[in-house]
C-alpha cells in the first residue's frame, strides 16, 4: 500500500488538488469555508448547549470535540463515494483503485490540519479570557492526529467499496453517522457519560470501545491541561482494534475492487 | 516478440436486471436462492499481437470489442483466462476522464496527464504543444464546464497523445471532433506506428482500421471468428454482417413493380468475386423483373466507403442512357473499366425508378459490399485523372 502510494505520489496530489480546488472553486469565500463551517458548527453547539444545559459545558472540549468529529464525518463522506463518484475513471483509466480513498482523505487531512489552526487560535484566545489552562502536550496533537486520519482512511477504504455493491450504503451511512455522534464524546464530555454509567459499569466500557471516543479524549488530554486520559483497558482496545480494522479493510477493498468496473 | 498475448480469455456478466444492486436485491437472492444470470461478453478469446504492429478489433455493437480492450487495459478483471502485456500501457478510452468541470483547462491538463500515468516534469516541458495541439489557446484558463463537447474532447486527446506508451489502446475516439482535429489525430497515430509503438484499436470506421492495420480480428458474440489480412476480413464482416441478409446498415424499399432479383459483382474474366484490383474490370449484373410495362425506368447506384462516406452516384439519366421501356425479366449490366477505386470497402446502392423520380421502383441501400485491393504505390480512396507538366 505505502509503496504504491509513494510510486504514485504526483498521481495523489493531483487528486488531492482537484478535490481540495474543486470543493470550494465557484464560491466567494472559497477556501475560508473549510475554517468557517467547523467554527459555525462550534459556536453553534456551544450556544445551544449552554441554553440546554446551562453554564457549565465546558466550551473548550466541545471545540475540540467538534472539530474532531468534522474530521471524521467529512472522511466518511467523501471517502463514501470516492469510488462511485469516479465511476467514469474507474472504468476506463487503469490506475490503482486505492489512490482514490487515499487522497479522498488525505484532502480532508489537509481540511482538517486547517481548521486545527483556528481550533488553536480560538484555545488561545479563551486562555486569556477564561483562563483555560493549556498544555505543552498539545506539541504532541500531530500524533493523535495521524493516527485518527489512518483510522479514517480504513472507513473510507471500507464504505467506498460497499458503496460499489450496495448504494444503500449511502442512506445507511448517513443514519448511523447521526447515531455515531450521539455514542461519541463529540459535544459532551466524559463526565456526563460517567454519570450516567455510575450504575452500571460495563456501559463505560463498551462506550470506550467506540474508537472515537479515545481518539477525542486523547485530543482533549493532550491540549487542556485539567483534562486526563481515562486510562483503561478498555479504551486501549477502543484504540487498538482500528489497527485491525483498518488492515482487514484494505483487504477487503483489494479483493472487491476487480469487480469495481463490472458494478458500475 | 508479442507484446499482447491474450490466451484463452472470458468474461461473463451477471445481468441484474434493471435495477442498481441493492442491499435488499441481495438479500432476496440469498432468501429464493435464484442462480443470477449470467451474460458471456466474451467466450474464450486468444490472441497475440506482435510488437510494433497495429492491430483492429471490428465486429458488430456487443460482439465484446470494447471488453476486449477493457481487459487488455486491466480496468476489467478476467473471468478466466489471462491477458499478458510486455511494456507500459495505455488507453485512449476515455478522452478526458477525471476532468474536473470547475477547474481551469490548464489545470486539468496536469490532472488528466497524472491519471494516465504522464510525469508532470514532461507535461510541464510539453505544455505549450499540448496547447497548442487542442487549439484552444484562448480557453486554457477558463474551467471546461464552460467547454462545448467538442472543446473537452479535443483537449483530452491532446493530454492523451503526449504518453510514451509502449502498448496504445484506441476505442472509437477518432470521431471526434471537426475534421481538421480528426486529421490531426490520424496523423498522431501515424507517428506513433512510426515510433514502432504496439497499437490495438476498435472502430466501426473500416476504411480507417483498413488503413491502419497490419491484421484485423473479427469478434462477434463473444468469440474470435475471423483474423487475417484487413480487407479479407473487414470484407468476411461486411459480408456476414452488414450486407446482404445481414441486419445492419443496409434498408431496402420500393413499390415492387420492377424488383431487383439478383445481382452478381464480376471481374474482368466475368467471374464472380468480392475483392477486385484497382485499375481492372469491375462489372456488376443486376437482373430485374417488371411486373407490368414501364416506359422510361432510370437505373441508378451509388458508392460508399467502409466508414459510410458517399463517394459518387449516377443513373441511366445522367449518363445520357435511355431505356425505352422494360417488360417480365430482362438483365442490365454497370460496368467500370478501368475501376478507379483504390483500395477499402466498399458498398453499392442500387435502384430503380421512374423517369421523373415520382415512384422509386426497388432501392437497396448499401446492400451489396465489395472490396477493392491496389497494387500500385498511389495512395487515397481513389485515382483521378490528372498529370504533370514541367514547362
Amino acid at each position: 500500500m505505502i509503496r504504491s502510494a509513494i510510486e504514485h505520489r504526483e498521481l495523489i496530489a493531483n487528486l488531492v488538488i482537484r478535490e481540495l480546488k474543486g470543493r470550494y472553486k465557484s464560491s466567494l469565500l472559497g477556501f475560508l469555508w473549510s475554517l468557517l463551517v467547523p467554527l459555525f458548527m462550534a459556536i453553534i453547539y456551544v450556544v445551544f448547549l449552554r441554553i440546554l444545559a446551562g453554564r457549565s459545558v465546558p466550551i473548550e472540549e466541545i471545540i475540540i470535540g467538534v472539530f474532531a468529529w468534522q474530521f471524521t464525518v467529512q472522511s466518511v463522506q467523501g471517502g463514501m463515494t470516492a469510488i462511485t463518484a469516479n465511476a467514469n475513471l474507474v472504468k476506463k483509466v487503469f490506475f490503482p483503485r486505492i489512490l482514490l480513498p487515499i487522497s479522498s482523505t488525505l484532502a480532508n487531512l489537509i481540511n482538517f490540519l486547517l481548521t486545527l489552526l483556528v481550533q488553536f487560535a480560538i484555545l488561545i484566545a479563551l486562555h486569556f479570557l477564561l483562563g483555560i489552562e493549556l498544555s505543552w502536550l498539545a506539541l504532541a496533537v500531530p500524533l493523535v492526529v495521524v493516527y485518527h486520519a489512518f483510522f479514517n482512511l480504513g472507513l473510507a477504504y471500507l464504505l467506498s467499496a460497499c458503496n460499489v455493491y450496495f448504494r444503500d450504503t449511502q442512506h445507511l451511512v448517513g443514519v448511523l453517522i447521526s447515531a455515531w455522534f450521539f455514542m461519541s464524546p463529540a459535544m459532551y464530555n466524559l463526565a456526563l457519560v460517567e454519570a450516567q454509567a455510575a450504575a452500571h459499569p460495563w456501559v463505560m466500557k463498551v462506550y470506550m470501545l467506540n474508537p472515537m471516543a479515545p481518539v477525542i479524549c486523547a485530543y482533549r488530554a493532550l491540549v487542556l491541561a485539567d483534562v486526563d486520559f481515562p486510562w483503561s483497558v478498555w479504551s486501549m482496545a477502543g484504540l487498538l482494534w482500528p489497527v485491525i480494522f483498518v488492515i482487514l479493510s484494505y483487504f477487503g477493498f483489494k479483493r472487491a475492487q476487480r469487480n469495481f468496473a463490472d458494478m458500475l | 516478440m508479442n507484446a499482447i498475448e491474450v490466451r484463452d480469455l472470458k468474461k461473463s456478466y451477471r445481468i441484474r436486471g434493471v435495477a442498481p444492486p441493492t442491499l435488499f436485491g441481495h438479500l432476496r437472492r440469498l432468501v429464493t436462492r435464484r442462480r443470477p444470470d449470467v451474460f458471456h461478453a466474451l467466450k474464450g478469446v486468444s490472441f497475440d499481437v506482435p510488437a510494433g504492429k497495429t492491430v483492429g478489433i471490428i465486429g458488430p455493437n456487443g460482439s465484446g470489442k470494447s471488453s476486449t480492450l477493457g481487459l487488455v487495459a486491466g480496468t476489467i478483471t478476467p473471468s478466466s483466462g489471462t491477458v499478458r502485456t510486455s511494456g507500459r500501457i495505455s488507453s485512449l478510452l476515455e478522452l478526458g476522464a477525471g476532468f474536473h468541470p470547475d477547474l481551469t483547462g490548464i489545470e486539468n491538463i496536469y490532472l488528466n496527464a497524472a491519471i494516465l500515468g504522464i510525469p508532470r516534469a514532461r507535461v510541464r516541458q510539453k505544455l505549450e504543444r499540448i496547447i497548442d495541439f487542442s487549439g484552444l489557446h484562448d480557453f486554457v484558463q477558463q474551467p471546461v464546464k464552460t467547454y462545448s463537447s467538442g472543446m473537452y474532447v479535443r483537449l483530452g486527446f491532446a493530454v492523451a497523445v503526449e504518453m510514451d506508451p509502449d502498448i496504445l489502446l484506441i476505442d472509437e475516439v477518432l470521431a471526434v471532433g471537426d475534421i481538421a482535429f480528426q486529421l490531426k489525430c490520424l496523423d498522431r497515430i501515424r507517428e506513433f506506428q512510426r515510433q514502432g509503438k504496439t497499437l490495438l484499436f476498435v472502430s466501426h470506421a473500416l476504411q480507417t482500421v483498413e488503413e491502419f492495420c497490419d491484421e484485423v480480428l473479427l469478434i462477434h458474440e463473444g468469440n474470435l471468428v475471423a483474423r487475417g489480412d484487413p480487407t479479407d476480413v473487414i470484407m468476411e464482416y461486411i459480408k456476414s454482417y452488414m450486407g446482404e441478409g445481414g441486419q445492419l446498415f443496409t434498408q431496402e424499399f420500393g413499390t415492387r413493380r420492377v424488383e431487383i432479383l439478383d445481382v452478381r459483382l464480376r471481374d474482368k474474366e466475368g467471374r464472380e468475386a468480392a475483392i477486385f484490383n484497382a485499375g481492372e474490370v469491375l462489372e456488376i449484373e443486376i437482373r430485374y423483373h417488371a411486373k407490368e410495362r414501364i416506359e422510361k425506368p432510370i437505373f441508378g447506384y451509388s458508392l460508399k466507403t467502409g466508414n459510410g462516406y458517399y463517394l459518387y452516384g449516377s443513373n441511366t439519366c445522367i449518363m445520357n442512357y435511355p431505356i425505352d421501356a422494360i417488360e417480365g425479366e430482362g438483365v442490365m449490366r454497370l460496368r467500370f473499366d478501368p475501376l478507379k477505386l483504390l483500395h477499402g470497402n466498399f458498398f453499392l446502392s442500387l435502384s430503380i425508378h421512374s423517369w421523373d423520380h415520382a415512384e422509386q421502383f426497388h432501392r437497396r441501400e448499401d446492400w451489396y459490399p465489395f472490396s477493392v485491393k491496389n497494387p500500385s504505390e498511389a495512395q487515397g480512396v481513389f485515382a483521378l485523372d490528372s498529370s504533370w507538366t514541367l514547362d
